[in-house]
């Protein structure tokens, strides 16, 4: 099979010289010389999730640029997926807003902190917003933790936090986020920012 | 519970959208449309003669469409038979040639030799008219089982031209609900041939037309309809175009099919726009792509 197709559109060295439009007495000189004139346009296609609400849409996003020559590719266009099960195509407002989303100038790309009575925020690097959540979290349980009940039955629940995760998170991620949150007895867990 | 509160019947929740809608057989009017199609192109164009005489060929394809008579088809255990393998019912490659066909191409023939034409064509049209019943199903064989390369450039138009006709006949008189979905998403499920180009439909879905019997198929988007990788899909086009035709690349399998949005040209047609951006092929050429699949009214020449 691969032989053949590789025989659909290949042309002669020279062209058009030996195809059906030159066999046929047709002129093909002046489509040759202009394809010296035109130039390649390249953008790729992916799909994805949208990131908004717990329901999923798919989405199909178009980048200018080539992601595998380490060139910084730009998203140029995103719709919804027409093959997707989920919303066949449909986007809802916020969803059908997502290009502005990426551009936003208030996007927040980077961990922030404002100190408790202060209106300023400080930019802070990830592996200190990482250990200050982390050092809160663990004064907290450590305050809060209830082991048992008063009349002793065994509850092991940690009520006083709460965990935001993420709605386009994988079933992977899913797992995980249980599997962590829960061995510490936090309750309150949700993995979408309400719609 | 008040009394504006009720419980819905099964029923009142409207369902969800239909489901995806498979196949879509040729119309009955497609080679007008597309002979119109090609007029328009050809205004202006580089190839502006080829796609004019194209014009009068897919002319002389609706009037051989109109006047055919209904051609043999497959009995209904065969029918059972191919559904039940996922077998294309009217294989291009397997299934004996119906013989109607020369029919169509007499037709067609009979019509061309009215055109002004060049005396190449009208040569080639005069050795098709004298050539023996043998000779012209050998050739139908070699284009069905798509080797190209063992036919005359020069004839493949006209000879692939009836071969349409003849499937698109065949196709109709069994209709849509005839064919099942195959393993093999990038191949026909009528008639088993690769597909000339994709369409993506107003509705943000992807068809496969089919190049011998123009059906159109359902495959996801973002997908080689050659290996089915999902992986590397780039998207060419001529810098400067309205995005209308781009070219879909694998980078798995380095083969690529035109991939046409009507959503951003609601004329396009598979046929007409594939061979209006032969630059295209010709760019992709020189990067080393290959093409996934033939159009059959064109061939490049055998190398």
């Amino acid at each position: 099979m691969q032989v053949t197709r590789r025989q659909f559109f290949k042309f002669c060295a020279g062209g058009l010289g030996g195809s059906s439009v030159a066999m046929l007495g047709f002129s093909a000189g002046e489509a040759l010389a202009e394809v010296r004139s035109f130039k390649l346009t390249r953008t790729t296609e992916v799909r994805n999730t949208c990131p908004y609400c717990s329901v999923g849409c798919g989405l199909i996003m178009s980048s200018l640029g080539d992601r595998a020559k380490n060139a910084k590719s730009t998203i140029i266009h995103i719709e919804g997926d027409a093959d997707h099960p989920v919303n066949r195509g449909t986007l809802c407002p916020k969803g059908a807003g997502l290009l502005d989303f990426i551009y936003s100038p208030n996007r927040l790309k980077y961990p922030e902190y404002r100190a408790p009575g202060s209106n300023e925020w400080t930019r802070i690097s990830w592996d200190d917003a990482f250990s200050r959540i982390a050092r809160l979290m663990k004064n907290d349980r450590d305050k809060n933790f209830v082991a048992k009940t008063a009349d002793g039955l065994t509850v092991n629940r940690w009520l006083t936090t709460g965990f935001l995760a993420a709605s386009a998170a994988s079933n992977e991620t899913g797992y995980l986020t249980n599997k962590m949150l829960r061995s510490l007895g936090m309750i309150a867990l949700d993995n979408q920012a309400r719609v | 519970m008040n009394a504006e509160t009720r419980i819905l019947e099964p029923g009142e929740i409207e369902p969800p959208t239909a489901q995806i809608r498979f196949l879509f057989l040729a119309d009955q009017d497609l080679f007008r449309l597309r002979a119109e199609r090609l007029r328009f192109l050809a205004k202006g164009h580089s190839l502006g003669d080829y796609l004019n005489f194209l014009s009068l060929l897919a002319d002389a394809q609706q009037e051989a469409l109109n006047h055919l008579s209904a051609p043999p088809l497959p009995e209904p255990n065969e029918q059972a038979l191919c559904r039940e393998h996922g077998m294309p019912l009217l294989s291009a490659s397997s299934m004996p040639l119906n013989p109607l066909w020369r029919k169509g191409l007499t037709m067609i023939l009979q019509q061309m030799e009215e055109a002004d034409l060049p005396l190449a064509a009208r040569e080639t049209i005069t050795s098709l008219t004298q050539r023996d019943k043998t000779g012209l199903d050998e050739m139908a064989g070699r284009i069905m089982r798509e080797e190209l390369a063992d036919v005359s450039p020069a004839e493949l138009p006209f000879v692939a031209a009836a071969l349409q006709v003849s499937f698109v006949r065949m196709a109709s008189a069994l209709g849509e609900c005839s064919f099942g979905q195959l393993e093999q998403g990038g191949l026909c499920p009528v008639c088993g041939s690769r597909p000339v180009a994709s369409i993506v439909h107003s509705d943000g879905l992807r068809y496969l037309c089919c190049s011998l019997c123009f059906s159109q198929w359902h495959l996801v988007r973002v997908k080689c309809s050659s290996c089915e990788s999902t992986r590397g899909i780039t998207l060419y086009a001529l810098e400067g175009s309205n995005g209308a035709v781009t070219a879909e690349c694998c980078d798995e399998c380095n083969s690529y099919l035109k991939l046409l949005y009507l959503e951003k040209d609601s004329q396009v047609e598979a046929i007409a726009d594939d061979l209006a951006s032969l630059a295209l092929d010709l760019l992709l050429e020189r990067e080393g792509r290959l093409r996934a699949g033939p159009n059959l009214l064109f061939h490049p020449g055998t190398a």
